[in-house]
């Protein structure tokens, strides 16, 4: 898995794509309306065996260094889908920002599904 | 349709159909078994022959997996109602409009049941409605009711402008007696286990 790497005087800092899909899971379930996150068919895996999986969210990094990030969501019924991604979105950015100093190029929202809240 | 698709088409149905016939020819001994077993002795023998014939397989699996993702990547497309925000794509499963759909036989009492199937097309979105009703309701009334509904709810919560068909099929209507009836049937088939109770404190 390619990570993110920075140098600083002492040597260098790498971030793994799995901190970063971390942050951006955890950023998304804070928004109101948003139930989880989705699973893919190896998370979904991981789950049943009892581990914790961030292979749903898709994490690139281009040539710049930007980040483009594509998270599948399960939205609460009664919520106003634009109005959640939008904030999920926000908030994502706002957080890899604030925790990792990366360029956030695209956040890709993709509806999974709709659960009673 | 696109020519990837015509080729792919045109390639697993020359492939399948040359299988076919293989199959015929051998069943009718119209391809003799000799001619088989020294084809087979001559590729063991050659190993030019060989390396063509694994190579061959080998373009063979790409060719299929290539084409299985250009398939399903368009399936998977045409899956999805897509929008954009200042920061990237938002896409919504048609799955999931279908589910908030499925929530709307709380709101009406009439209906039992809903089945609904969306496509997202050029014209815009197209709901195709398969209901089940409890009762005897006034039925254009309640179409309309539900059209209007299912509507406004696709509006509110996907916040789009696109327009909206939906059809509905009314599959069946539920009486009273006929409820009556099933219910009487289940508790046919469950009987009550004689001293099922028994020994229970």
């Amino acid at each position: 898995m390619h990570n993110e790497e920075s140098r600083t005087d002492l040597g260098n800092i790498r971030i793994h794509k799995n901190v970063i899909a971390s942050i951006a899971s955890l950023a998304a379930i804070e928004i109101e309306g948003t139930k989880r996150v989705g699973q893919d068919l190896k998370s979904g895996f991981m789950e049943f065996i009892g581990k914790k999986s961030f292979s749903a969210i898709k994490v690139e990094f281009d040539k710049n260094g930007e980040v483009k990030l594509e998270i599948p969501l399960i939205i609460k019924y009664g919520y106003n889908i634009p109005e959640v991604a939008a904030k999920v979105q926000e908030n994502i950015r706002n957080n890899l920002e604030k925790m990792t100093n990366l360029l956030i190029k695209d956040i890709n929202v993709n509806i999974q599904a709709i659960e009673k809240g | 349709m696109k020519f990837f698709t015509v080729l792919g088409i045109v390639f697993y149905s020359t492939i399948i159909i040359l299988v076919g016939l293989s199959m015929i020819g051998l069943s009718l001994n119209l391809i003799p078994m000799q001619n088989i077993n020294n084809l087979l002795v001559y590729l063991q023998n050659s190993t030019n022959l060989k390396i063509i014939f694994g190579l061959s397989g080998f373009l063979l699996i790409l060719i299929s997996f290539s084409f299985a993702q250009l398939i399903l990547g368009k399936f998977q497309r045409e899956k999805t109602i897509a929008f954009s925000t200042t920061s990237g794509e938002v896409t919504v499963a048609l799955s999931a409009v279908e589910d908030l759909i499925k929530r709307l036989t709380g709101i009406i009492a009439e209906i039992k049941e809903l089945r609904p199937n969306v496509i997202a097309s050029k014209k815009g979105i197209e709901v195709d409605l398969r209901v089940i009703l409890k009762s005897e309701a006034n039925i254009p009334e309640l179409t309309s009711r539900l059209q209007e509904i299912t509507r406004s709810k696709i509006q509110e919560v996907l916040g789009l402008e696109e327009q909206i068909f939906i059809r509905i099929h009314i599959a069946k209507i539920i009486t009273p007696e006929e409820k009556e009836r099933k219910k009487k049937d289940n508790e046919r088939e469950d009987p009550a286990v004689p001293y099922s109770g028994f020994g229970r404190i």
